[in-house]
């Protein structure tokens, strides 16, 4: 349990993490909280030459609003979101959250960046992070790009970054007026890896129609997984009950070809996908009505 | 570890049959594939650095044998693979069924015994990554048919 040698810098600031990312490339791996690249490591499946720690560049740790909403920094602590009174009022859904995260010993270590970085596909920020519409601010040492979270997420693992580019913020838009949220997910115990999870927005318009639903689910594919056909069901419709069950089910047979594990097989993870998109839209409906 | 699915390949089945038995053509489809040669009795030997997400390329060394041969409609393989952080065994049955349009539908199915570190600590994630293995190879098998087809028939 220890891991092979490496490489370890501990740049103070940003644009040291950057030149440092720059020089090195893809031998090189930040490090921003350590809660999933440390086992790795230490199990010697990741073997990375160069480690870049982030810890000491405070001024990616921020936690602040802005008009384009809640923004975040990626080396924001994910236990310090959780529990900032800021966050929860302009990121609800985000709130509900970061409590299933794994423990409160690794929220405090582990960021809001690192997670959506490493898209793990049991992750809960990820799925969070589709659900909300997020941005994502990446950086490199001769350049910036905004990313959409619905374009970040490529694969297994997988995301738009670039060697030598680092995501650094990740903007959250305003709840929408006449909005509500809701996060599911069933785990064996709290704290492991969740077998399917589900996250929820929805927003009412003009005589109770839904305007818009963002339906994102995690532990079913390869990625967090934006389930579009529940969500085009629910547009434009007076919710009801048959219409979000039809909503689920269509997410459930539809929108996702799941994995099995020795713990779920395919179609468990199918049948518990449905039950909880149910759950979640009829919360996230129930919010919307009385907001 | 049952990987199961078929592919539609945008070619002819004998072509595709052929596909199958080229060392050369196969190593580029394989994820990873650095080396394969062909040896006696249908058997081939390689080598694969496989790596998925946080996990870093690792070396395996592979072989795979066909047997059961009925050109050019079906085989089986036995596969063996084993590396640093763990190993594989198992079988896998194919079938190729030709379509309208000149095309081929392949139809696989692989039981996998998966072993070692990165069966220990991976197990949740090894399905999805035996898929994303398996679709990464067959649009790369697709990819090389296109390019035989096309006339680049030495690769």
């Amino acid at each position: 349990m220890k891991p092979a040698s490496f490489v370890y810098h501990r740049p103070g600031t940003l644009d040291e993490a950057l030149a440092l990312l720059a020089e090195h490339g893809g031998d090189a791996k930040p490090l921003a909280g350590g809660q999933s690249l440390i086992p790795a490591m230490n199990f010697r499946l990741a073997r990375p030459a160069i480690l870049i720690d982030l810890d000491r560049v405070r001024e990616l740790a921020f936690i602040t609003t802005g008009p384009d909403g809640l923004r975040l920094g990626a080396m924001a602590r994910q236990r310090e979101v959780e529990r900032s009174p800021l966050a929860a009022r302009a990121a609800p859904l985000l709130h509900e959250t970061l409590p299933f995260i794994a423990h409160p010993q690794i929220r405090n270590r582990g960021t809001i960046g690192g997670s959506i970085a490493h898209a793990d596909p049991a992750a809960e920020l990820p799925a969070v992070a589709l659900a909300l519409d997020a941005r994502l601010h990446l950086r490199r040492a001769d350049g910036a790009r905004w990313v959409a979270a619905a374009e970040f997420f490529t694969g297994l693992f997988q995301t738009a970054l670039t060697p030598g580019e680092l995501l650094v913020e990740i903007t959250v838009p305003a709840p929408a007026a006449r909005s509500g949220w809701a996060f599911e997910e069933v785990a064996r115990r709290h704290g492991d890896y969740a077998l399917v999870g589900v996250a929820a927005v929805v927003t009412l318009g003009a005589q109770g129609r839904c305007e818009r639903a963002s339906v994102a689910l995690l532990s079913v594919g390869d990625g967090p997984v934006l389930a579009a056909q529940a969500a085009g069901l629910l547009a434009g419709q007076v919710p009801s009950s048959a219409l979000i069950r039809a909503a689920a089910d269509a997410a459930a047979t539809r929108d996702i070809d799941p994995p099995g594990d020795i713990h779920a097989s395919p179609a468990y993870r199918r049948r518990l996908a449905g039950v909880l998109t149910r759950r979640a839209l009829t919360r996230a409906l129930d919010r919307a009505q009385t907001a | 570890m049952i990987v199961d699915g078929a592919f539609t390949l945008q070619g002819p089945r004998g072509v595709v049959w052929d596909l199958l038995h080229d060392p050369d053509v196969l190593v580029k489809t394989l994820p990873g594939g650095e080396r394969l040669i062909r040896g006696a009795d249908d058997t081939y030997e390689g080598v694969m650095r496989v790596g998925v997400g946080p996990v870093t390329a690792a070396e395996f060394s592979v072989t795979v044998k066909l047997r059961d041969k009925v050109p050019p409609e079906r085989l089986h393989m036995d596969v063996d693979g084993k590396g640093g952080i763990g190993f594989t065994r198992g079988t896998a049955a194919v079938e190729l069924v030709e379509q309208a349009g000149g095309a081929t539908l392949m139809k696989y199915r692989a039981e996998l015994l998966v072993g070692g570190r990165i069966a220990a600590v991976g197990q949740r994630l090894l399905d999805a990554a035996a898929r994303h293995m398996t679709r990464l190879g067959l649009e790369a098998l697709n990819r090389e048919l296109q390019r035989r087809l096309a006339g680049g028939g030495a690769p």
